[in-house]
């Protein structure tokens, strides 16, 4: 928290105080002369771009309550100025508190513009605090600090007065539903406890009689409540004297005890009331104050420096919140990985324990399986010509005329031509899913003997039986038919009747071509 | 309010702090998801990893007869010396002696030079098969002397013999009396396929 000073301004001397965390310092006086603003000037030599606010505590506070019509922004401001200007000679340190708005169709806002009957005094202050280049936060008389005093006090909503004693003198201040409505301050003089405490008692009546006369406080109605600050070891005599009545109830408040309620932990020694404004006007200023935008400038800028990084802190808070929360989920994660893995191995020890009593191999346990199951599928996928012999051989055997030249035997992929009729279905086992494509094909070529060479009906008959017969069992397929003469429409046929020839040639030719699938 | 050209400067360096603040913010985030995304696949992998486990362990008493089962094929194939390096003189003997007691007419052979055939995957390493084909050429008498032959060289061992082709066809010489004439002639290829396992104790 940055420190703050504040120059408690009255009447006579003028004090400045220093504001640090829950601590008040009174820095050094000055006077009110011409020589006090000179030490002035000089104090501040040093306090460049230090926070500076001016807590002004004089009789001279003019308030004034006034209606304006129902504005917002530009509009509202010019209106109000309009009206400062109206009301007041010098508008340098002039403000319009807003007290709401009058039920109506109007909805007029009403407004207590208040300044100073003497601004003067405060100008040359005011001009060395721009000249030293400090920031000023604003200017407050104590009356604007009234309403947060009376409700650290416990004052609630309603009308109340809230009475100090400070060192300009004996501050009253009325306070209706939370707002500032008049304030007045009377000069006291050097007294005893007990003169004090009737001298409040009958500013007190004197006061509410004031603003019954001016309607400000109605004359009949429920009491209204006064919170009396009372000096150090002041308030049984406060409590004596204080007595209440019909209009007024008095509440005497110990000023250690109020310095407590604001916070104020530690204070100078011989400060009175104003102590409890000094630290609100440092900790809780509010927002109606009578410095102009211009003489606030730089606090600001200063303002704006500090929000812009209170805004990058809080993105960076927000990132951190976020990351923090994923850190948490990635460690959750990162623990149950951790306990999987612990598991695996815990599993894979088991494992290895138990397959350390299997019987010894020579090698790994996963190459003893992976030699032996793909020796297998080599050894299933091949095959011996013996079972096409003794296939054929017994097909020969009813087909006594037929001889064969060759027997071409091989292991490979099987001819996807097939005798087969046209339009007529593909063969389903050439095409059985989850089968490997290895077959075991057999070519045979021969003659067929014992029949007329130009019986072109009879030697095909014989052939076709003969590989019908072939394609008929032990898993063979006929894939392939050549016949000795072509009788498809695509080829060539030809023949020599009645020329001889026919009986002395070479017997008829063909060739069969057969498949078996293999696993 | 508007600015002055002193006061945005002014503004500048908390302006770069914000930023520096956010960025910095930023990167904690993205640190944070890399983190979640690298953990999340570590979980992955540590799940089906234990999945795995679990599951071997479940099947361990399977496996074992699996092992026992395969092991005295392993044995077997160790003992005919399919596994291990090729006895290409062994070969070499084991036709000879074939054919001489077969009384074969005519047998020529040649064995091509050695290539890899499958690389199974293993743990810790591959088993891998090799194939040398072999062509032989066989004067028959009968169809009977091949597949005697075929026989005898499955029982010489020293390889596993995966016959590819086999041609027969009549040789067309008439038989003289004087001398036997082979009437068949086969032309066969066959693969003698030998496995390496990389993994195995020497």
């Amino acid at each position: 928290m940055a420190t703050r000073r504040i120059l408690y301004f009255t009447a006579e001397d003028h004090y400045l105080y220093r504001s640090a965390g829950a601590g008040l310092e009174l820095e050094t006086k000055f006077s009110g002369d011409d020589l006090g603003v000179t030490a002035f000037r000089e104090h501040l030599r040093g306090l460049k771009g230090e926070l500076f606010c001016v807590l002004v505590d004089v009789a001279g506070e003019d308030f004034h309550e006034d209606q304006i019509p129902f504005l917002r922004g530009g509009d509202r401001e010019a209106v109000l100025q309009r009206r400062l200007a109206q009301r007041y000679r010098d508008t340098r340190l002039a403000a319009a508190l807003s007290l709401g708005y009058v039920a109506g169709t109007r909805r007029n806002e009403r407004l207590l513009l208040a300044s100073f009957t003497n601004t003067q005094q405060l100008a040359p202050w005011l001009d060395a605090l721009e000249e030293a280049g400090t920031k000023l936060t604003g200017v407050y008389s104590v009356p604007l600090l009234a309403p947060a005093l009376a409700r650290k006090l416990g004052a609630k909503a309603g009308r109340a007065f809230v009475v100090t004693i400070n060192r300009a003198g004996l501050r009253q201040c009325f306070i209706e539903a939370g707002r500032l409505r008049f304030a007045r301050l009377e000069r006291t003089v050097d007294m005893v406890p007990q003169a004090l405490a009737i001298f409040v008692r009958s500013e007190m009546l004197r006061l509410a009689q004031y603003l019954g006369t001016l309607r400000v406080l109605p004359r009949e109605g429920p009491p209204v409540q006064v919170f009396v600050v009372a000096p150090r070891a002041q308030r049984s005599t406060f409590e004596q004297a204080l007595v209440s009545d019909a209009r007024l109830v008095f509440h005497t408040v110990d000023e250690g005890e109020a310095l407590r309620s604001v916070g104020v932990r530690r204070a100078p020694e011989r400060i009175l009331g104003e102590a409890l404004y000094l630290h609100l006007a440092a900790k809780k200023p509010p927002r109606e104050q009578f410095a102009s935008s211009a003489e606030r400038r730089r606090y600001q800028v200063w303002q704006l420096q500090r929000g812009i990084v209170a805004a990058g802190a809080l993105g960076f808070a927000a990132c951190a919140l976020y990351a923090g929360v994923q850190w948490v989920d990635a460690l959750q994660v990162h623990g149950r990985a951790a306990s999987q893995q612990r598991d695996a191995r815990l599993a894979a020890a088991q494992y290895e324990r138990i397959t350390a009593g299997f019987p010894v191999t020579q090698t790994s346990t996963e190459n003893l399986k992976v030699a032996v199951v793909e020796f297998r599928r080599i050894a299933e996928r091949s095959a011996s010509p013996e079972q096409a012999f003794v296939h054929v051989s017994r097909v020969l055997e009813q087909f006594p005329q037929i001889e064969l030249d060759s027997f071409n035997w091989g292991v490979g992929r099987p001819d996807a031509r097939r005798d087969r009729p046209a339009g007529a279905p593909p063969d389903a086992a050439a095409a059985k899913p989850g089968q490997g494509n290895a077959a075991e094909t057999l070519e045979l070529s021969g003659r067929v003997n014992a029949t007329q060479r130009n019986d072109y009906r009879a030697i095909t008959a014989q052939v076709q039986r003969f590989a019908a017969a072939l394609g008929a069992s032990q898993g063979y397929e006929l894939v392939r038919t050549q016949l000795p003469f072509d009788i498809t429409s695509e080829g060539t046929l030809t023949g020599d009747i009645g020329g001889g020839s026919a009986e002395s040639g070479e017997a008829p030719r063909f060739t069969v071509t057969l498949a078996r699938r293999l696993p | 309010m508007t600015l002055t050209r002193e006061e945005l400067r002014k503004l500048l360096l908390p302006g770069l702090a914000a930023l520096a603040l956010v960025a910095a913010g930023a990167g904690l985030v993205w640190g944070a998801q890399q983190s979640v995304r690298s953990a999340q696949l570590r979980l992955a992998a540590a799940e089906a990893d234990r999945r795995e486990s679990t599951e071997r362990l479940t099947r361990i008493a399977e496996e074992e007869r699996e092992v026992k089962e395969k092991l005295d094929v392993y044995q077997q194939l160790k003992q005919l010396n399919i596994l291990g390096e090729e006895h290409r003189l062994e070969w070499a003997d084991a036709i000879t002696r074939i054919r001489t007691q077969r009384e074969l007419l005519d047998l020529r052979y040649r064995v091509d030079r050695q290539k890899l055939l499958i690389s199974a995957p293993g743990k810790p390493a591959n088993v891998d098969f090799y194939a040398s084909t072999m062509k032989v050429e066989l004067a028959l008498l009968h169809e009977e002397d091949l597949l005697r032959f075929l026989a005898d060289l499955r029982a010489s061992g020293n390889a596993y013999y995966s016959v590819k082709q086999c041609l027969i066809t009549r040789t067309g010489q008439a038989a003289t009396g004087a001398s036997i004439v082979p009437r068949l002639r086969a032309d066969c290829e066959i693969d003698l396929i030998t496995i390496i396992d990389r993994a195995a104790k020497r």
